[in-house]
Parts: C-alpha cells; structure tokens; sequence
C-alpha cells in the first residue's frame, strides 16, 4: 500500500488513509419504478477494490454518478475528497474511466486516438503525445499502436481503452467489467495488468465486475452491491478466507461421485452440471482426485471456481448485511444427499 | 506480454512517470477540441480519401473569383458581386461540404460510442457541441470567405489609387458578413442534422436531402407565384428581363414580365438559402439572385433566420444533454 500517502493530495491524518471514494444513503431512481441504487452507504479505502454485483446490481450507475455523468436521486458521494455533484470537473480530472462498452472508433490508430484524449484531459500537445505513447506501452501495445484500431483483436481494444484511462495520469481510475469479452488468457493478463497497475504506478483502481472470483485475486478490498443495496464491504482477506470452492465437472456419473465425496466428508453440493466442494488445502484436492480416481469416472474440468457473486453469500452464512432471504447454506448438501 | 517486456528490456524499466506539467483548464480543453474538429473538418490528420470532398469543393467554390481575376487582369471591370458571389454555385457547393463533412465531425463519435470518454473528461455536457459548433461555423467561413477575399484580391490587383481600392473594400465588407450569416446558420443546421445519426451515410443523406428539397421548394413556390404580364410592345429594345414573342406564338411581338406576388416574397422563407438571401435584400443587398425581393416581408425573413438559427443550436444541445450517458 505503498500509494496511499500520495493519494490523499492534502494533509490528511497520517494513520487513516483518506478514503479514496465515499457514498452516504446514495439513491437513484430512473422514471418509472427502477431503482438502480438504494440507500447505499460505502467508504473505499485507496488501493484495488473490487466492485461486485450481478449485472443490473448497480455498479455502472454508481460509477456515473461518481463521475458526476448523472445526479444521484438524493445521498451524496464523493470522490478523492471531493462533492460528485458540486466539483464533478475537479473529479473527472483526478479520474480515468474504463466504459464497460465499446467505445473506440475503427478508423484510428491506437496513438492518434489516445493522444486526442490525452488533450480532452488536458493535457498539452507535446504532453499528450508523450503520454499517450507510455500509456500504450504500459498496457503492452508497442508497434501495433501505429494500426488502426479497427484491426485490433478484442483484447487489444481493452488495452486500448485502458491506456485512455491511464492517459492523463489519474490518482483513481474506474475500470468498469475490464475483462469482459476477454478469453481466459486474455482476461488473466489484463488482471495482472490492472494490478500492475494499482502496486506500481501508485494508482487506486475500482474495478466493477459480475465475476467475483476473477477479481478477488487482484483487490485489496472487496465491495459487494445487489439491487442497488450494499451487501458487504470488507477487506478482502477477510472475505475468501472461508469461501473457496472447487469445482469438479465428470462427463459422467457425477450422481456417485456426489455420493462418494459426501461420504468422504467432503459435503459436495451440484451446480449446473458440475459440483462444489470448499477448498480446504491441498487435502480437498487429494480427496477429490482418490475419489474420482477410485470410481474410475472420466473427470472434465477441475478448478477454483470463477463464482458469481451472490455465491459468496450463499457460503459465507457469517456475512453481515446478507441478503435476508437467502436459504440456510447447510440445508444444501442435505437436500444434495437426497438427490444422490 | 513478459515476453516483449523482456524484450523491450530498457525501455520498460522507467517505470511509471507521474505527469507533474501544467495541465489546460477547461478553455484549453475546448481549444483542443476546437481545432481537431477544424481540422477534421477538412480531412487533415485523416487518410487521403477523406480530403478529397473538401478540397474538391474548395477548388470548385473558389472557380468564379479566380475567373475574376483572369478576366480583370484583361481589362475588365469585377464579373461577379461580393454580397451574392455566385449564388447557385454557392448553394451547392455549400450543400455538398456540410453533407459530407457535418457527420464527420459528429457521426462517427456517435457510431463508435465514443462520447463517454468525453464526458468522462474535465469538460461540461455542453462543451461537445459548442466547439463541434465552432469548429464547423469556422470551417464553414473558410469556404465562404476565402473565394471572396480572392475576389476582392483579384480585383484590386489591377485597381490604381486609393480611391478604387476603397471602393472594392467598401463593397466587399457586407459580402463578407453575408457570408458570415451563411456560415453560421448552415453550419448549425447541418450539425444537428448530423447528429441525429451515428451512420454516416444516413447523415449525410439527411443534410443533402434536407438542403436540396428545401431550395427546390422554394424555387417552386417562387415560380409559380411570379405572375407573368403580358405587354404587346412596338418598339422593346432590352425591356426589363421579358421575352421574346413566345414559340410558334402568332401575333404582335409581345414581352413577358415577371412580377412577383406577394406569396413570391414569402415563399423565399421555404429554405435555408432564401432566407439567408432574404436578409441580405432587406439589409440592402442589390445584385440579383433567384428570390425576386421580399417585398415588405423583410423583417419577416430576419425573424425566421433567427428562429431557424436557434432551432439547430438548441437541438444541438439537446441532443447532447443526454447523449453519451446510457
């Protein structure tokens, strides 16, 4: 956290960190009766925080609303200090954004386009030259930045649109679903990209995603919304220490091999097609392979599982500010053993 | 990427540069904007193909003034007005610019969704337009005034004292602020037409039509409201704009007058381009041009400049007050 001295851009109390962003009974509703974000309430600490929610939870609004694009119903948010609604020119310029959609046009190059905005951010000519070439450099765009981007793949367009972010030298930037579209390759280096980013270039990143355990490798913090409410706000240690999972996907028999791993103590519970189990160590995975390898099943996929966010309080009974209405988490495996 | 990082070995290992150099405040940022739209407006800074329509219609826009100059240095006094230039040319030369560069300036943000990482950006909602506006007004009167100026430059070079001189700077002063009110409403027009798509072609379909339908409407609505009065005449050397006895007409040579009517006068406010000339015949422009006067509707024709004028500026910002958000 070797960031959050800069970060604070003024005298600021020297144990706590001035939180990077900060909501109080934040609303906004759109005409009719959609309710994007509700009363929410959320402090951010510098570093890398992960915003998780399923699509429609909110997170996009909230980062408009952040940037001062839309105005909060009523509540107020501020960013890096300042009022969303009142300084929204000082915030955007401390500020890069990542939009989730495309937004690159075909017919650039990459250093021409990146320039441009390196200048719509106030950057002088030679400046903005500069810096647009770093920037494409730092997200590891080298020759092909002199192409037009329309010949990029889709991960190079996403680096594209994070060296725009990156461009004008933001103290935050706001990455929303960077990942998106993105092959597992592809999504694990712009991961590390990002975190790169947030440990070395001193840069505090909210990075909005619906896959939570894609992000939670790289967030020092994680914030959790649904429906426009907070669900959780926490660290992230604090958050995963009791919830990962193992998923074991078998082309057959996966009625026995659920049988088998209850009676190895495993508690396994289907999802889809394949079935979770907590990953407690190296130990689970043991299990796990003498228990297929002993029913002699064809085993598919074995992995941590990429889980969406509403899991993790499906596994977490201990979460505060769960959602009330979620089904007793050790119903499940009993209701599992009937099925097996 | 290890791979070419390991590669590019030196180069990656400054590291990170925070940017510590002075930073445009919001004037500077719409500065910025300004120009690149200018400059796009010509297709500077893009391939060959997108300049070809601008400077085709430069060339073409700027035929008549250098003709001009030919015919001065020849002994002949100025052949064409500076307050109506070659009207028709003008009319569609202008019409082929704003349709095909209009949607460059605007369309393609709008068809990429490039807007957000404007807005994102330290500039309020209506910054956008209001130098996208500027820039094309600005482009606009580089392709109205500069034949004029040629003009002017191609008739002086052969005028002697001061006096000649005056008099073609005194003539082409209201020239250049008709071509001002010209710049202004047509650039304003064609960008919010413009901007009602992100396809360019639709775009530049929309202006086209819109411009042209117009100025053949007007003309109609002209024609027939112009009532021809028949004079049989003995002796008609050059009567005002008749014609000739009509074909296969039998009888004594007769001469056609066209007087216009009232509706005539008001039927210039059917378009863009009459209305503008409106004006410039109610502020006391002379040299003839196809709407035959406005009568007593001059006034009238300042009014619907203005109401036309604020219609598109305001449709500018409207569109934009909330395009880039969603």
């Amino acid at each position: 956290m070797q960031n959050q001295g800069q970060l604070n851009g003024g005298p600021a109390g020297p144990d706590q960190p001035a939180p990077v962003i900060e909501t109080c009974v934040l609303t906004k509703r759109y005409p009719g009766t959609v309710t994007a974000l509700d009363d929410l309430t959320v402090t951010v600490a510098p570093g890398i925080t992960g915003l998780v929610g399923a699509n429609g939870a909110g997170k996009s609004t909230l980062i408009k609303i952040l940037l001062g694009l839309i105005q909060p119903t009523s509540g107020r948010a501020s960013v890096l200090g300042q009022d969303c609604q009142r300084d929204s020119e000082q915030i955007r310029a401390l500020t890069g954004y990542m939009p989730e959609h495309d937004c690159l046009p075909p017919d650039v190059t990459a250093t021409e386009f990146v320039t441009h905005l390196g200048r719509i951010s106030g950057l002088p000519a030679t400046a903005a030259k500069e810096r647009a070439a770093e920037s494409l450099r730092h997200v590891g765009l080298y020759e092909e930045r002199y192409r037009q981007i329309g010949t990029y793949s889709t991960g190079m367009k996403q680096r594209v649109k994070l060296a725009q972010a990156l461009v004008g030298d933001p103290r935050l930037l706001l990455l929303d679903e960077p990942t998106v579209g993105l092959d597992p390759a592809g999504r694990n280096s712009m991961l590390e990209l990002i975190s790169r980013i947030g440990a070395e270039f001193g840069i505090s990143i909210v990075v909005a995603s619906h896959l939570l355990g894609e992000i939670e490798r790289i967030c020092d913090h994680l914030v959790a919304i649904d429906s426009g409410r907070l669900l959780r706000a926490d660290t992230m240690t604090s958050m995963t220490v009791a919830s990962q999972v193992l998923m074991i996907e078998v082309d057959e028999g996966a009625d026995q091999l659920l049988a088998e791993l209850t009676r190895r103590g495993l508690e396994p519970r289907p999802y889809e097609r394949a079935l979770l189990v907590r990953l407690d160590g190296d130990d689970t995975y043991d299990a796990v392979r003498d228990a297929v390898a002993d029913l002699n099943l064809p085993l598919n996929r074995l992995e941590q599982q990429r889980r969406h966010v509403e899991e993790l309080f499906r596994d977490d009974p201990g979460a505060a500010g769960a959602a009330p209405g979620q089904p007793e988490t050790g119903s499940e495996p009993v209701e599992a053993s009937h099925v097996g | 990427m290890s791979a070419d990082a390991a590669t590019a070995g030196v180069i990656h290992d400054i590291g990170y540069q925070r940017y510590t150099g002075q930073r445009l405040g919001r004037a500077g940022i719409i500065r910025a904007l300004y120009w690149h739209s200018l400059r796009s407006a010509f297709g500077i800074g893009r391939g060959a193909k997108a300049k070809i329509i601008p400077v085709l219609t430069f060339v073409v826009i700027c035929l008549p003034a250098v003709a001009n100059a030919v015919a001065v240095a020849r002994g002949s006094s100025r052949i064409v007005p500076y307050d109506t230039y070659t009207f028709q040319l003008r009319v569609v030369v202008m019409i082929i610019y704003i349709a095909a560069q209009a949607p460059e300036l605007v369309s393609r943000d709008l068809r990429s969704h490039v807007l957000p990482l404007y807005f994102c950006r330290p500039l309020r909602r209506l910054d956008y337009p209001l130098a996208k506006l500027a820039a094309f007004i600005t482009a606009c009167l580089i392709m109205i005034e500069v034949p004029l100026l040629i003009l002017y430059l191609g008739t002086i070079a052969q005028s002697h004292g001061g006096s000649a001189i005056w008099q073609q700077t005194r003539a082409l002063v209201p020239g250049l602020l008709v071509g001002l009110m010209w710049a202004v409403l047509l650039a304003a027009i064609g960008l919010v037409l413009a901007s009602l798509s992100g396809r360019r072609a639709y775009a530049t379909g929309a202006i086209a039509i819109f411009f042209f339908l117009t100025w053949i409407l007007a003309g109609i609505l002209i024609s027939v409201n112009t009532r021809n009065v028949v004079h049989a005449v003995r002796v008609a050397p050059g009567a005002g704009g008749g014609a000739g006895p009509g074909p296969g007409q039998i009888g004594p040579p007769v001469v056609v007058t066209q007087v216009p009517t009232n509706a005539a006068h008001l039927s210039g406010l059917a378009s863009p381009f009459t209305i503008l000339d409106g004006v410039r015949q109610w502020l006391g422009g002379t040299s003839p041009s196809p709407l035959p006067g406005v009568g007593s509707y001059g006034a009238l024709y300042g009014v619907a400049l203005l109401v036309l004028l604020a219609a598109s500026i305001g449709g500018l910002a409207i569109r934009y007050r909330k395009a880039g958000v969603a």
